[in-house]
């Protein structure tokens, strides 16, 4: 009961500090959402109504501005320029693009293989479906916004499916969201002190470095792993560090029935800080959440994945609310991914059924180790950006870029294709061994 | 093919133990293969073609009106029910047609 009673009164002393973390970062600052009404190419100005008033707006164009730049009649998102000015638009994106049959198959595509990765590893998918809007045409944030609003519908579903087989701790999952939410708090402080110091750029380039850094580091520890387990030299156990860490004696004590673990609560608090952090910062707390269940907190691969899935449907409940207040989610695009996310994420989770603990470590750091090559390809982008190298040629930065988004492409397909052959092989085994005991007891039954 | 399904043989080797539970269920049926129409017949096809249809007409209704959509689900504040609301309703609808789907192509978690 004081266990129950302390976790409450940390909960209710933190809310204050947790309001506004969303998951997925901030919306932008300074930035209005309305419709162009008339523009005068003499003055330099624009006329816009603004999203919930009555009265129009009088903008001014910025140096960088031309008029064409301005769409009339249709939802947009106008960045404006604080420095220069009041009202002055420093940039303007058109909300929602117009949908066409390659945009719709390409969005129930990687919104199934997404969901696949997501079922099995219990994250995955935003690392790819952010860029893949904004290459369609999606402003940043909207991208963002109907991302997260798509996450929690599958993530429930996913979970519960996940639960349904035993694997989700819910428990654990609640304790990991919560302090993760705290984590996102503190993780946007820590980037928004970073862009205040160092611009757009510096930002780029600090997410970049914890990006690339993370996912090698613990990418590369959960590969080796995932190798040693799967070529039979160990055994599946739990990690020596989590061993040590169950071992010791700090109130309160936490007890994971399905994890099968007990564990202080000040070893899962730094785990769901650490995540949210991340969070915060790379939008895919998954990645260090799932390791940190399991070679911290002492949980299976199996486990931890689907545990994962309870956190990123808190977590991305929460998100959806917040982004929906500040209406950014273009619905469309959200219910497409989920079309095709809804019938992955079942099917990974059924994978996961059939397969060995180590393969979902080995598709994680198969993904992880990828997406870091990505992100990795963009460092030179944004440290000549900053004048810490000399400036690139344009070739350079359009193969650099290419590679960046390619490789993102190419780690949903490895995952596509790992968990399929993994999962065919399972079943295939599973029915052959099912029909050798059939044929054995008909044998004695005969 | 259907003689090589594993269920089916199981089915028909644990009839004596199944049996009263089997004729609560269909009295008629005693034959091997009744059972195995009957083993069959619980692949949730029609469950599968409701929600799809639902799940279609959903998304019908959606894209027929996506400029209403557009503009009332991004007006910020308690709008942001609509966006989260829809997603939410969404999952369950298109959720199960989903899980029936992939149950009657047979693709099932394995049993213990």
């Amino acid at each position: 009961m004081k266990k129950y009673v302390f976790i409450l009164l940390t909960v209710l002393l933190l809310t204050p500090l947790v309001q506004n973390a969303r998951a997925g970062g901030p919306p932008p600052k300074n930035v209005i959402k309305g419709i162009f009404t008339k523009i005068s190419a003499s003055e330099r100005t624009a006329t816009i109504k603004v999203d919930g008033q009555d009265s129009s707006k009088l903008l001014v164009l910025g140096e960088a501005m031309s008029p064409e730049d301005i769409t009339l009649d249709k939802k947009v998102m106008v960045s404006l320029d604080t420095h220069a000015g009041p009202n002055v638009i420093k940039d303007v994106s058109v909300m929602f693009f117009d949908m066409t049959v390659t945009k719709i198959a390409a969005l129930l595509l990687v919104g199934l293989i997404g969901g696949l990765l997501s079922g099995f590893i219990g994250s995955g998918g935003a690392f790819i479906l952010t860029p893949a809007m904004m290459s369609m045409g999606a402003p940043g944030a909207v991208a963002v916004a109907s991302n997260m609003c798509h996450k929690f519908p599958k993530a429930m579903v996913g979970s519960y499916k996940r639960w349904k087989y035993g694997q989700a701790d819910i428990k654990l999952g609640l304790v990991i969201a919560i302090t993760s939410i705290i984590g996102v708090q503190i993780g946007i402080k820590a980037q928004k002190s970073i862009l205040d110091h160092w611009g757009n750029a510096g930002s780029n380039l600090y997410v970049s470095a914890i990006f690339v850094l993370v996912l090698l580091i613990v990418g590369l520890y959960v590969m080796r792993d995932a190798i040693k387990l799967s070529n039979g030299t160990t055994e599946a156990t739990t990690s020596k560090l989590a061993t040590r860490l169950q071992k010791l004696e700090i109130w309160p004590m936490m007890e994971f029935k399905v994890a099968n673990v007990r564990i202080s609560a000040w070893i899962t608090i730094p785990v769901g800080l650490f995540t949210g952090m991340l969070a915060a910062t790379i939008a895919v707390g998954g990645f260090i959440g799932v390791p940190g269940m399991i070679y911290i907190v002492g949980a299976s691969a199996l486990v931890s994945s689907a545990t994962e899935l309870v956190v990123a449907f808190i977590m991305g409940a929460w998100g959806s609310v917040q982004w929906g207040i500040s209406g950014l989610i273009d619905v469309r695009m959200t219910l497409l991914i989920l079309a095709g996310s809804l019938i992955g994420v079942q099917l990974g989770a059924i994978g996961t059924t059939y397969v060995k603990d180590y393969t979902i470590k080995m598709v994680m750091a198969s993904v992880m180790l990828i997406v870091a090559v990505s992100r990795g390809a963009k460092v030179p982008i944004y440290l000549a950006d900053l004048n810490l190298i000399p400036q690139l040629q344009t070739k350079l930065s359009i193969v650099l870029n290419a590679v960046s988004f390619w490789a993102l492409i190419a780690a949903l397909l490895v995952a596509g294709v790992i968990i399929s052959v993994a999962m065919a092989k399972g079943m295939l085994q599973d029915r052959a061994e099912k029909r050798t005991q059939a044929a054995t007891s008909q044998e004695i039954a005969g | 093919m259907q003689q090589n399904d594993p269920y089916q043989t199981r089915v028909a080797v644990n009839a004596s133990k199944q049996s009263s539970k089997y004729k609560s269920a269909d009295t008629t049926a005693t034959t091997d293969k009744n059972m195995q129409v009957s083993h069959r017949s619980k692949r949730p096809v029609s469950k599968m073609l409701l929600f799809g249809a639902l799940s279609v007409g959903g998304y019908g209704l959606i894209f027929s009106h996506q400029a209403l959509m557009t503009s009332t689900y991004t007006l910020g504040g308690w709008h942001a029910v609509l966006p989260v609301g829809t997603a939410f309703c969404f999952s369950f609808v298109h959720g199960a047609f989903a899980s029936n789907l992939l149950s009657v192509i047979g693709l099932e978690p394995k049993k213990a």
